[in-house]
């Protein structure tokens, strides 16, 4: 992974090389120049964008105000001539935006992201008016923000602009690839998905927002020594709500997505001009691309990457040699229950879902809960993981009970979950996933699990790996992170015969190999039957039988369960 | 001559196969149970049927008119009804209303609905919400019929309720088929379904393993249990 | 501002308690004066509740369908014809124009999640303020008709205007109609049933796309009047009429998207908060930032209880 964002990293820097020495070098019209800064500065401000609508998937209606915020300290800076000069004001400038950022974020942490489009539109309309009431500062007296000396050409400040472009691509790029990179993109796919793997929802989506508007804050800075005064006009709703639909037709959350972004920004009604055709037209067509876009579910980046990759040969990533000796160390655990439920009991409104339900999970075991459908093995898996609001009973991790605890939390203490769905986001690498699932893994071990159960390599993206393999890496990841439980919600489901019987051998030895005890559910009977040493049957909420699984299994109230049997025709 | 014919019929979810080359009929006056364990594929067949997810392949046909491509309201337009799993009744509208809902083709009475379940009458203006889940079920059934279909899909029906009413559903449903009703009947509890069952198809990881007479399947107990709670894959009889 | 010149005339013999009085009355007067923008609110509001609750979109195009509709009344108006016969085609006009994006997003964003949809409005919001500001000349001012001038009656000494009277009137009616549409029809029965379950609804041959238009004509409608009622109140451009779409969520908001009468009412206080702010000089410039702070109100109070939804 650290080898792919250098090399992308690599590319955009030499890249910003020439086209920075072309045209420090004179080598460009000085308009084109002038057009290009206001392309970059656009740039930024997409990135921004890209990266709150782009990554974690929330509606962010404005951003223009966070660059108005920019913009505004540091026309006050200059104003009161203050040390530093513009780099540094500009700096300045997008911290006093993140204050703004969290402070919109907040209402949005817990509810859907539409709420977050209200209240970043209803926030632009009132910053308009503010803004509106305040002239850029210094403006009455004629003073304009100064461009650093070095950078005080058109040509010279164009280059200021793309060192602050690549500088903040190169840093989005590194931290998009990071954990907190990976648990944006979870965020946006599955809440659930990514608290159990232990990451705090309100801390990824604070932190994009805090990150978006601090870019977006620059890029109005940026804006100020470019223009050198400013007018509201420049941060008004309208230029937030055409951004947004820049984002959303190009795909602002890839670096080549952003300068698109730009160009279309700048270039469409420049072009027009020239045209003598009216330029506001360009919102129409933003609408039309955007609208686009989220019909087809790809933007004008993913586009063009996916025909750009059809263009190159297909080059399969080199498969390096693991070593089963490369697998991360098992967890020493303590024999004993490593999770124990006592008298569970969880009601929806005036049903039952669940009735005193007890079990045992003995540390290095893999145990086996099932029942036919609706007898509530789904619910029993959301209790125990934190994620129902309320439930009777006691759950206890190792002795310690986790009554209380959040569910991403429970998901640090040690007790993971898979899920019968597909939750895995597809943005990201397969190495990238194993990453979030398992803080702290090394290649050779990320390799080496990977390879346990079958997975593609660490490189490929998890879009072009198939369905029934995406469930193999669901519970790759919960077995890397070596919790004291995992609890596999039917990861046999949609596998053939064949992939079953060897994912049965995996599942038995996971505590030998890990460390962690398991509690496994499935309808697969031949899998429950070759892996699990104790097993539980639920129905209606009950438990009916349990202990080994060939006793349990031939156990009429079983039959009756599964078949409908009675006892009478069955003997027959 | 069948009302219903499938052939051939592949339905994916997320990209994964989860009904592979199924053929099934359903004949006027018959009910076709479809037996198999959780997960193998009997609930996405109906929902590729009825046209709630699309089929990867094959063909679905009513009287000869192929409906594969049809949305779902089309489908029922042309006498295919679903009784979905899980009772999904209106919650916040009545019982009444509820029927009243299905009451577009000529000719449909809610007297009929009443004649069938009478236990529906004095529960006519109760927010279906607060209904007993027989007599949601009873409900679910009832509206559909409000439909006039031709074949009638109901899947897992006596999921959660008391054996009673689960002989009360299948009473009925038996009186449909006799009336001239095509019924698909899906159940993974078999002994009731095949006792009431012309046909049976038992379906494994996404593919009919057995196709017969259901009064043979049910005096095979041993077989049946080998299909359901596993050991050797069952042969297909012919 | 208007209504309040029988201020004047109130001069009595204890002066000491005249600028009490005074500044009572002035109050009172801003307030009603923001009654007409309230009435607005609400039934935009109401609107935006009808259409999340029968259709499942967030619409951030409600006010811009209006907007359109009330356009082309003004074009009509502003070419001669008769203005009865306008205001019938500006609305016919709006209901289209609804109904064209309904189109839109019963077509392709059927299955689309609540917020792709959500994102799909905003997208056209952008298409159709650019469209509008071109067609009628960006910030060019028009002529806009008072359809309902003058007041209505005086309360407590302060003029209401008929304008408001109206507003809040249709507010409420659409509120009624919708409740006695909803529950005394067959399609609002099967509205109802769509709403609740959409694919239950369809499996029983309901023809639910038809009647999805039917919602998006239905708010196209009735957004339409509305907003030429309140138009010569504000400046009739096509950005400004078209933003009313922000206090119209956030009454949407008050009501949870769920509860008409709380939008109702919502929307209607809404207006009268920012009618009491325009008269006090030191707040009135920033009013426009009163449905930012009910909303932030609302979502941070309504977050106590947020819990994980199977959705997520």
């Amino acid at each position: 992974m650290k080898r792919a964002s250098s090399r992308a990293s690599l590319i955009l820097i030499v890249v910003a090389l020439g086209a920075g020495g072309a045209a420090y070098a004179g080598l460009l019209p000085s308009y084109w120049v002038f057009l290009a800064t206001s392309v970059l500065i656009t740039g930024v401000a997409l990135q921004s964008l890209g990266l709150v609508a782009g990554r974690t998937g929330m509606i962010a209606l404005c951003q223009m105000s966070f660059a108005g915020v920019g913009a505004w300290t540091v026309g006050y800076l200059n104003l009161a001539e203050a040390p530093g000069g513009l780099a540094a004001w500009i700096l300045v400038g997008g911290l006093a935006a993140v204050p703004f950022g969290v402070a919109i974020g907040l209402p949005a942490l817990r509810l859907r992201g539409i709420n977050l489009a209200i209240v970043t539109l209803s926030f632009a309309t009132a910053f308009d008016t503010i803004l509106a009431t305040m002239t850029y500062p210094g403006q009455t007296d004629f003073l304009q923000v100064p461009r650093p000396e070095l950078f005080d050409s058109d040509e010279g400040y164009f280059v200021f602009v793309l060192l602050f472009y690549v500088v903040i691509a190169v840093a989005l790029e590194i931290v998009s690839r990071s954990r907190l990179g990976a648990s944006w993109l979870a965020v946006r796919h599955s809440e659930r998905a990514a608290a159990a793997h232990g990451v705090s929802i309100a801390t990824a989506k604070l932190s994009a927002f805090a990150l978006s508007a601090f870019v977006a804050g620059v890029s109005g800075g940026l804006l100020a020594g470019y223009l050198g005064t400013l007018v509201a006009e420049n941060f008004s709703m309208m230029q937030s709500l055409s951004l947004y639909a820049v984002s959303v037709m190009a795909g602002a959350h890839f670096a080549e997505g952003a300068i698109i972004g730009g160009l279309l920004v700048v270039m469409f009604p420049e072009l027009l001009r020239r045209l003598d055709w009216p330029q506001d037209i360009g919102n129409v067509l933003f609408a039309i691309g955007a609208t686009q876009a989220l019909a087809s579910g790809e933007t004008m980046s993913e586009t063009f990457r996916r025909q750009f990759r059809k263009l190159l040969p297909a080059r399969a990533p080199k498969a390096a040699a693991a070593f089963a000796s490369d697998l991360p160390a098992a967890v020493e655990r303590a024999a004993g229950p490593a999770l124990s439920i006592d008298g569970l009991t969880v009601r929806y409104g005036s049903v039952v879902a669940l009735n005193n339900v007890s079990l045992t999970v003995a540390a290095g075991t893999v145990a086996g809960l099932i029942g036919p459908n609706g007898a509530g093995k789904s619910t029993f898996i959301d209790a125990v993981t934190g994620f129902l609001s309320s439930y009777q009973g006691s759950v206890r991790l190792e002795g310690k009970p986790l009554e209380g605890v959040p569910a991403h939390l429970r998901a640090r203490e040690g007790v993971r979950r898979t899920w019968q769905t597909n939750r895995i986001a597809p943005e990201l690498t397969v190495g990238g996933y194993l990453a979030l699932a398992a803080k702290g893994l090394s290649t050779s071990e990320t390799k080496a699990v990977l390879d346990w159960l079958d997975c593609p390599h660490p490189d490929m993206l998890v879009a072009s790996v198939d369905a029934g393999t995406r469930r193999l890496l669901d519970v790759a990841g919960v077995v890397a992170a070596r919790p004291a439980v995992v609890l596999l919600d039917e990861p046999a489901a949609g596998q053939s015969h064949e992939e079953t019987l060897r994912l049965g051998q995996r599942i038995a030895e996971i505590p030998k190999l890990f460390g962690s005890a398991v509690l496994l559910v499935e309808h697969d009977m031949d899998l429950v039957r070759a892996v699990c040493s104790e097993v539980t049957v639920l129905d209606f909420g009950q438990v009916i039988a349990s202990g080994p699984p060939a006793k349990v299994l031939s156990e009429q109230a079983v039959k009756k369960a599964y078949l409908g049997i009675e006892e009478e025709s069955v003997a027959a | 001559m069948s009302r219903l014919v499938v052939s051939n019929l592949s339905i994916d979810r997320a990209e994964l196969p989860v009904v592979s080359s199924v053929d099934l009929v359903s004949e006027s006056g018959a009910i076709s149970v479809v037996l198999g364990a959780n997960g193998a594929g009997k609930t996405t067949l109906l929902e590729g049927l009825s046209g709630i997810i699309p089929v990867a392949g094959g063909t679905i046909a009513i009287d000869g008119r192929e409906l594969q491509k049809a949305r779902p309201g089309a489908r029922s337009r042309e006498g295919l009804a679903h009784v979905e799993q899980g009772r999904t009744v209106f919650r916040q509208l009545t019982t009444e209303e509820n029927l009243r809902v299905s009451l577009h083709h000529p000719g449909a009475d809610i007297a009929e609905a009443y004649a069938l379940f009478p236990e529906l009458v004095q529960r006519r203006s109760v927010k279906a919400s607060l209904l007993s889940g027989g007599e949601q079920q009873m409900l679910v059934i009832a509206r559909a019929l409000l439909t006039r279909p031709k074949v009638l899909l109901i899947d897992e029906m006596s999921a959660g309720l008391a054996p009673v009413i689960v002989t009360r559903l299948m009473t009925a449903v038996r009186k449909l088929a006799d009336d001239g009703l095509a019924v698909v009947l899906v159940e993974q509890f078999a002994a009731l379904a095949l006792s009431i069952g012309n046909r049976a198809y038992v379906m494994r990881r996404g593919r009919v393993v057995y196709d017969g007479d259901c009064a043979k399947l049910r005096q095979s107990p041993d077989e049946l249990h080998r299909l359901y709670l596993g050991g050797a894959e069952a042969a297909v009889p012919v | 501002m208007r209504g309040g010149a029988g201020l004047g005339t109130y001069s009595g013999p204890m002066p000491t308690r005249f600028p009490d009085w005074e500044k009572m009355n002035a109050l009172l007067t801003s307030a009603v004066a923001g009654l007409t923008a309230g009435g607005t609110y609400a039934l935009l509001g109401v609107c935006a509740v009808f259409t999340y609750r029968l259709v499942a979109v967030v619409n951030f195009t409600g006010a811009a369908i209006g907007t359109a509709g009330t356009f082309v009344l003004i074009a009509l108006f502003e070419a001669g014809f008769p203005i009865w016969p306008s205001v019938l085609a500006g609305i016919a006009a709006g209901t289209l124009t609804g109904v064209a994006i309904g189109y839109i997003m019963t077509r392709w964003f059927g299955e689309a999640s609540a917020s792709t949809k959500a994102a799909v409005t905003v997208a056209l919001l952008v298409g159709l303020i650019a469209v509008g500001l071109r067609l009628t000349g960006g910030q060019h001012p028009h002529n806009m008709p008072e359809l309902f001038p003058g007041s209505a009656f005086r309360l407590a000494g302060v003029e209401v205007t008929i304008a408001s009277v109206l507003t809040i009137g249709l507010a409420v009616l659409f509120t009624v109609l919708s409740d006695l549409f909803l529950n005394r029809t067959k399609i609002g029965l099967n509205l109802r049933a769509l709403a609740d379950r959409p694919m239950a609804a369809e499996l029983l041959g309901v023809r639910v796309q038809l009647l999805s238009l039917l919602v998006w004509g239905m708010t196209g409608a009735f957004t339409t009047f509305a907003l030429m009622i309140i138009a010569p109140q504000r400046s009739p451009n096509f950005m400004t009429l078209s933003l009313l779409v922000v206090p119209a969520l956030a009454a949407a908001l008050i009501g949870v998207f769920r509860s008409f009468w709380w939008t109702l009412a919502g929307g209607i206080a809404l207006g009268i908060v920012e009618g009491l702010a325009s008269s006090l000089d030191s707040v009135s410039q920033y009013r426009s930032a009163i449905p930012f702070l009910v909303v932030l109100a609302v979502l941070l109070w309504s977050q106590r209880e947020a819990r994980w939804d199977e959705a997520r």
